[in-house]
């Protein structure tokens, strides 16, 4: 239980400044990124009309992921974005799953990981309003309804960083406690394994899930 | 009172608190669940079978957000505290009541998702399956804020604060619990109504059950927003480091921001769970009109969500420039 909170870190002295590296969560996201290119590299290797076994799995997440896209920001848009949701869901979905083999830890469990995440969202959202209603309109966004308003939506923006990105980061980082105190508690006999199932894929997979969808959604929300 | 008793009697009230706020709301609507399963039970006695799955296994999410309440009322009786002092005393009581007062809402929520699948069955047996799996990723969803709360009591109790000074610490420390505990409540009970509606909307129209899932989500993603707000004030609180001071006012502004966001999270909580709600039930009935339903709920949400908004501001004034 003491190892909780305890953080390998990296931290490189630079004029003044300290530069934090946290080692596991950079280790295991290059292990996530090296998976999917992996799973990229043989869904597409000997790829033909009759698809392999692999392929059909990635033509899975690609169609249906592609589907979600064009509901969300409509067909227009759906080819640019599309590209974004499906790279963002199986990167959060397997970031999520990693943890349940035991030495792994998921990167999400790192608020800065899901942070940027987020920040990336938000970015992407308002240069796509900028670019699709001009900088003028855009602006004007921020003083509706009335001129008082403006520090009020400017926050709320702000707020939809940190509420997306602590929403994942809650819900991974609760669920590999409750693990790992069940686990002490009871000696990993009987209740681990179900918690695994429970959080790790179930919860993982809606909370991966969730994340692209709000990230849609604000983009949506910035062109409309 | 010397301190070796102070925080023993600190860690039984917080065991009280912990367990006995954390019953509430799971057992108020587990007892929903099945009264709307016996109702559905009678209007359609052929899928008893189904009903009765359904209820046990909304009954079991449900009954999680009590179980972590009772992990950390087990941790808070027979854990052994190595460092006795003013702020140990404070952790432990802040840690109790978070985790009781966060159970609350979730509980709540996710019974009355429940009950709602089991009527739901009663009407389309046929797509018992769609309904089940709909009714399992809502309430997953609706323990979110029990979650939150879990983590920021688990967190208050593994935080060494043995070089923090005592005086601004406590009232930083009560404050995070009341923030993320009474935070969670709100939006606990509105998740619940979102998955209630979607859990309505399948059975009404099976074929949209994807199209509803996916809204739900969304609607409930949203809801959530404030429980989130007073997880990042509890954090806040949690890691800060206050300058040690003899004065009252540094601390108790501490805690009010706390008190603030938590109390702050409750209306919106529960008023954008009702928007989500109507929407997703709207949109099983009128599967044109998703787009424009999806807007107005967003922006709806939005200006609902601006109360939640007003307390995060004031909380983090409270923080930093008081």
């Amino acid at each position: 239980m003491e190892d909780l909170g305890q953080v390998h870190q990296l931290l490189v002295h630079v004029s003044g400044y300290t530069l934090t590296f946290n080692l596991d969560v950079i280790f295991y996201s290059w292990i996530v990124m090296g998976l999917l290119l992996l799973f990229g590299f043989f869904t597409t290797r000997k790829k033909g009309m009759v698809p392999h076994t692999v392929q059909v799995v990635g033509e899975l997440f690609v169609s249906n992921l592609y589907d979600l896209t064009e509901d969300v920001v409509g067909p227009d848009l759906a080819k640019t974005y599309a590209p974004l949701a499906i790279a963002l869901f199986l990167f959060l979905l397997l970031c999520n799953w990693i943890g349940i083999f035991p030495p792994m830890e998921e990167p999400t469990k790192d608020l800065n990981t899901t942070l940027s995440m987020g920040f990336l969202g938000f970015v992407l959202s308002h240069y796509v309003g900028i670019r699709s209603k001009g900088i003028k309109e855009y602006l004007k966004g921020y003083f509706e309804p009335f001129f008082i308003m403006m520090p009020l939506n400017l926050i709320g923006e702000l707020a939809k960083v940190v509420s997306i990105s602590f929403r994942l980061f809650g819900n991974i980082m609760g669920g590999s406690i409750i693990i790992m105190v069940v686990s002490y508690l009871c000696f990993s006999l009987v209740l681990p394994p179900f918690l695994n199932a429970f959080f790790g894929l179930f919860v993982g997979a809606i909370q991966a899930f969730v994340f692209t969808m709000l990230t849609l959604v604000y983009i949506s929300i910035q062109v409309k | 009172m010397d301190i070796e008793t102070c925080v023993k009697v600190a860690s039984f009230l917080g065991a009280g608190a912990a367990m006995g706020f954390g019953a509430i709301g799971s057992a108020v609507c587990e007892g929903y669940t099945a009264a709307a399963a016996n109702t559905a039970i009678s209007r359609n006695p052929n899928a008893t079978g189904d009903i009765l799955t359904s209820m046990l296994v909304g009954q079991a999410v449900t009954e999680s957000a009590s179980i972590f309440s009772l992990v950390i009322a087990m941790i808070l009786l027979f854990t052994p505290f190595s460092s006795q002092t003013l702020i140990t005393a404070a952790v432990v009581l802040s840690a109790g009541i978070c985790m009781g007062t966060g159970a609350l809402g979730s509980g709540m929520g996710s019974g009355v998702a429940a009950a709602e699948a089991c009527h739901g069955i009663a009407r389309q047996p046929g797509a018992s399956d769609s309904i089940r799996m709909n009714m399992l990723v809502g309430t997953a969803v609706s323990q979110t804020p029990a979650i939150f709360a879990l983590v920021t009591s688990l967190i208050l109790l593994l935080l060494d604060y043995s070089s923090h000074a005592p005086w601004p610490t406590i009232g930083a420390i009560l404050g995070a619990g009341l923030a993320s505990g009474l935070g969670a409540i709100g939006s606990g009970v509105g998740d619940g109504l979102v998955a209630s509606a979607a859990s309505r909307g399948v059975a009404r129209q099976p074929e949209a059950a994807g199209t509803i899932t996916k809204m739900m989500l969304v609607g409930q993603a949203v809801t959530e927003t404030t429980a989130i707000y007073g997880l990042l004030i509890s954090f806040i609180l949690m890691f800060g480091n206050f300058p040690a001071t003899d004065q009252i006012a540094p601390g108790v502004a501490l805690f009010s921001a706390g008190l603030c966001m938590g109390i702050g999270a409750l209306g919106p909580g529960i008023g954008e769970g009702l928007t989500a709600r109507n929407a997703v039930d709207w949109m099983s009935r009128n599967s044109k009109a998703i787009p424009t339903i999806t807007r107005v709920m967003l922006v709806g949400q939005a200006v609902s969500e601006s109360t939640g908004i007003y307390s995060l501001v004031i909380s983090l004034i409270l923080i930093f420039v008081v």
